[in-house]
């Protein structure tokens, strides 16, 4: 009996590997043709360091990560703020219509961006919130909430209603039962939220590109994109300005990961 | 509040008196906790859909916009390209089954906790955290006449065979739809790994106690167990290919060749920004909504009647 | 004018990336300029104009703001929507200055109409393509889409002579390829990475060759619709190219045709004006330019075409010194920063110190060729748009003359009837 199952173990094992070369091909070539210089890379062989030290002066790397972080976190703490008591409220706080008003919210959802982008744009534009990061903030927040309030309330189903009561009962008020009690219940909801909305906003390009229109402040997506628009575009360079703009969010997934079988699972099986 | 009772004298009506006040006390914490949400969503998503709907009638350059009326609808159908971009985006629906049976595989491979498999995990989500631009600059030197697919199909001994998939119009949409798969294999193995943790093993034991075999035992326990999770990574990947999509194709394929994989996303964006014509953008976007309003109301069903 | 890309040719690289407004402290007026020419040549004779200009008006400071070329538009339109933007800006001439023009100043009576009269080609920046009725841009240069070839690769396979129409292009691709020598190369160098080669330096000339330059109005109005059977006849001998292997074959994902041809890999090229520096810098004497060829009977007419320049924005809130910078345009001095940077100034009577952008010149005034304009500033955008998709394909014989060209009427026809017309066209 333990004969085919270790040749089984291997095969698996095997398995995987082959899955695991698969997915890491894309860092390979991004790594392999950022260090060759334009001209070894056109012509085919070579290794140098050029392209990493041109970078930045070819795009603001620093700059663009950092217009990236801010636009991120702001956005990620208006969709925290604003979905974790609407979920609270939808799941514990019954009022009159609430449920057609989550499912509203829910169906939200899938709204494509493009569908609504003209609007948007010209609403945007006339408000004068195009100058910096504001306007980019509020249609990213708006876009990520309606998942974040979906996942919250999905996930605080899942808390039994007689915490809540206890905490009322003792006379603590519903913003505080929302700050004492459900708050700190909610990390691993806050995770999921977190990561996924990271990794959505970090690595979306149209509204970065649209509704950022001062070009000192432009996300790394967009001075990717615009880098890869160019006339004279080196594909080194390019792709070492992948590479950082690649680490933010990984930096984030593995940091948060241990919350996140948690943070989904909560709410589902019920 | 001025129908205060002293509990001390009717004790029988102040319970329900505290009850009620409890209730509306829950109601009014109830809106006031929904409300940024609610204003938020009514504000940068209702609003614009409606403006949307009036400016589907009109000329509008972002300036200036000129009524004139449903003749624009009509005149929309008769657009070519239009049915073009639905065709590519129903095709490429037929990319999703992929895009959850790969990571379905994957994740019941890593659920076998062969040595190691927490590392091969964190690997198998780290493309997730690349943009989408950059998976597009990767996937277009991956399909080029001079990129890795040709090495591989050379070095596998089809020496006469060479492909240029981005340069054909019948095979670029097959390798957007491979690289979109590609894409989501990360966040739907996570997606169905955790799910497969949350299944008790005692019910695989007590079947495989009973006799049946792997595959009976995945059929009939872990896959229904998994149901809700599939619904989520489903709805999850048709949200992305209608609207997460547009960045592949801005960096792969600018649409093309010809029209070939030009979807309605992208169409949106190139006829209100590359031709200035807002007015038929937001008539397409209106399309592209019902679209997915549509595709989603199909989903709502097949979860409701799993339920 | 496409070339520099609605895909995006340019690239915002060093320099100055921070916009700012018109500020005005103490008694210096400060103007805001955007620009959408990256690292080119371009970009190098705006910032010496701005220069010399400053210099002959200490009272007027210009800030020259770097915009990127994807959308570059999209940014004008967003800043003339908010009311918030640059007093000078770069535009694109022909169709581009009259779909914009709801937020441009009319030069007429702004700019004195002898400076103006100065310039060649003025009617493409006029409404209507009429000259009396004012101008909307001031052209910083004139342009060619033109055919570029290497010398030696033509002796080596004995063509003593460019050749002047389809039989003889044929005939000499014909010789090229017996040789060895791949007859000509096309690509995207000089667009975005995902975009296919810019169809309109070929079209324009598959335009001249089927129709003069009195027809192309019907072009616009309809009067020729775009699947007249000239026009599906051109194509099909366009397609011939690509099909007897007279032209790479991978026409639709080639990267490095600017490189191909610069390094002696196929002889015959077709571009436009903005590269010639960097072939007379790489391949000296040895290139050398030729109109293309793409007519039954001998070609007798060339691109030129001044395809874009300055304008001033209605929202400006320092439009007469704005308008003092156009003038300066106009000026020998400004001609002779222009030719510095590699281009060709678009003021009558200037010479180039190119000698290949000479030989352009000279095709016109020597030869006598009719300038046309660029096809790609003349037809409507969304016809425009339609063809960029479909047109590659052609070359490729991926897509069908006839369907390509459907494919235009189409948009054309889906077309407000006001945009169809040509009535007011002057001439």
């Amino acid at each position: 009996m333990k004969k085919p199952r270790r040749t089984g173990r291997w095969i698996l094992f095997g398995a995987m590997v082959v899955v695991a070369i698969v997915m890491l091909y894309p860092f390979w070539v991004m790594i392999i043709t950022s260090l060759k210089s334009e001209s070894q890379f056109l012509s085919g062989g070579g290794f140098s360091w050029l392209s990493w030290s041109n970078l930045t002066s070819v795009i603001p790397v620093g700059q663009e990560v950092l217009s990236s972080t801010i636009v991120c976190s702001s956005s990620i703490l208006i969709i925290l703020c604003v979905g974790l008591p609407a979920g609270f409220a939808f799941s514990k706080l019954r009022f009159r219509m609430s449920t057609v008003v989550f499912l509203v919210i829910v169906s939200a959802m899938m709204v494509p961006l493009q569908a609504i982008l003209m609007p948007e744009f010209v609403n945007v534009t006339r408000l004068h919130l195009t100058g910096g990061y504001l306007g980019a903030i509020l249609v990213y927040a708006s876009l990520g909430t309606p998942f974040s309030v979906f996942l919250f309330t999905t996930y605080f189903r899942g808390v039994p209603d007689e915490l809540i009561e206890a905490g009322i009962v003792d006379g603590l008020g519903y913003f505080g039962a929302l700050w004492r009690l459900v708050l700190p219940i909610a990390v691993p909801a806050i995770a999921t939220v977190t990561v996924l909305q990271f990794i959505q906003i970090w690595d979306d390009l149209l509204v970065g590109l649209l509704f950022i229109q001062n070009t000192s402040e432009r996300p790394i997506t967009v001075g990717l994109a615009v880098l890869a628009a160019g006339r004279t575009t080196s594909i080194p360079e390019l792709m070492a300005g992948s590479i950082i703009s690649a680490l933010p969010a990984m930096l984030v997934y593995l940091g948060f990961q241990r919350y996140l079988v948690k943070g989904l699972t909560m709410g589902i099986d019920r | 509040m001025s129908t205060t009772i002293p509990t001390t004298e009717r004790p029988t009506f102040a319970p329900r008196v505290r009850r009620l006040t409890l209730k509306r006390r829950r109601q009014l914490s109830g809106v006031l906790f929904a409300l940024p949400a609610i204003a938020l969503v009514v504000c940068f998503i209702g609003i614009p859909i409606g403006q949307a709907v009036y400016y589907s009638f009109t000329q509008w350059n972002g300036l200036t916009s000129t009524w004139i009326g449903p003749s624009t609808w009509t005149q929309a159908f008769h657009n070519t390209n239009l049915w073009t971009a639905l065709r590519n985006n129903g095709l490429l629906l037929l990319s999703v089954p992929f895009a959850l049976a790969l990571p379905l595989g994957i994740a019941v491979l890593l659920h076998q906790r062969v040595a190691g498999w927490r590392i091969f995990r964190s690997i198998y989500f780290l493309p997730t955290a690349i943009s989408w631009v950059v998976l597009g600059l990767v996937a277009e030197r991956f399909f080029a006449y001079q990129g890795t697919l040709n090495s591989i199909i050379h070095a596998l001994g089809f020496s006469h065979v060479s492909t240029n998939m981005l340069g054909y119009e019948s095979e670029a949409l097959i390798a957007l739809g491979i690289t979109f798969v590609f894409t989501m294999i990360g966040t739907n193995t996570m997606l169905f790994l955790t799910g497969l943790a949350t299944l008790d093993p005692s019910l695989e034991e007590a079947a495989r106690i009973d006799g049946a075999g792997r595959w009976r035992i995945f059929r009939s326990i872990t896959l229904p167990h998994l149901s809700r999770f599939i619904q989520l990574a489903f709805v999850m990947t048709v949200i992305a290919l209608f609207s997460a999509l547009f960045s592949l194709i801005f960096v792969m394929t600018g649409g093309g060749p010809g029209y070939a994989t030009t979807t309605m996303e992208y169409l949106i964006y190139e006829t209100g920004f590359n031709q200035g014509d807002f007015g038929t953008a937001a008539l397409y976007g209106l399309i592209l909504f019902v679209i997915t309003g549509i595709v989603g109301v199909v989903q709502l069903r097949l979860i409701g009647s799993n339920e | 004018m496409r070339s520099f890309g609605a895909v995006a040719a340019t690239l915002v690289l060093a320099g100055t990336f921070y916009a700012s407004g018109p500020a005005s402290a103490s008694a210096k007026t400060t103007l805001t300029l955007w620009q959408n020419y990256g690292t080119e040549q371009n970009a190098v004779a705006t910032k010496n104009l701005i220069k010399a200009f400053e210099a002959d008006n200490p009272s007027i400071k210009i800030v020259d703001v770097a915009q990127p070329g994807t959308n570059y538009f999209q940014l004008l339109q967003s800043a003339a929507i908010s009311g918030n933007g640059p007093d000078l800006a770069v535009m694109w001439t022909g169709i581009y200055d009259l779909q914009y023009s709801s937020y441009l100043v009319n030069l007429k009576g702004n700019v004195p109409a002898s400076d103006l009269a100065k310039m060649e080609g003025m009617q493409w920046e006029a409404p209507n393509f009429d000259v009396s009725q004012g101008a909307y841009v001031m052209p910083l240069e004139t342009q060619f889409y033109i055919g570029f070839y290497n010398k030696k690769l033509f002796k080596e396979a004995g063509i003593k002579t460019v050749p002047t129409d389809w039989t003889q292009l044929l005939a000499d691709c014909k010789a090229l390829k017996a040789k060895g020598i791949q007859p000509m190369v096309y690509g995207n160098g000089g667009q975005a990475i995902s975009t296919e080669f810019y169809p309109w330096y070929d079209m324009s000339y598959l335009m001249i060759g089927a129709h003069s330059l009195a027809s192309w109005k019907g072009l616009y109005d309809g009067a020729i619709p775009w699947t007249s059977s000239t026009n599906i006849a051109q194509l099909k001998n366009w397609a011939t190219l690509e099909k007897l292997g007279y032209t790479n074959s991978d026409v639709l994902t080639n990267t490095a045709n600017i490189q191909q041809f610069e390094k002696g890999k196929a002889a015959m090229m077709v571009d436009g004006t903005w590269d010639t520096a960097q072939y007379t810098s790489t391949m000296g004497s040895n290139v050398a330019a030729f109109v293309p060829p793409y007519s039954v009977k001998p070609i007798t007419g060339v691109v030129e075409y001044p395809g874009d320049g300055f304008s001033v924005t209605k929202y400006s809130k320092n439009k007469k010194d704005a308008f003092k910078f156009l003038d300066f345009l106009s000026t020998t001095q400004a001609g002779n920063i222009i030719n510095a940077a590699g281009l060709i100034p678009d003021i009558s009577g200037l010479k180039t110190t190119n000698p290949v952008n000479q030989e352009m010149l000279n095709f016109v005034t020597k030869d006598h060729m009719t300038p046309y304009p660029m096809m790609d500033n003349y037809v409507q955008v969304n016809v425009g748009n339609a063809a960029d998709s479909e047109l590659p394909s052609v070359l490729a014989n991926q897509t069908a003359p006839l369907k390509a060209l459907q494919n235009m009427a189409q948009a054309w026809h889906l077309l407000p009837a006001a945009q169809r017309s040509s009535k007011d066209f002057a001439g």
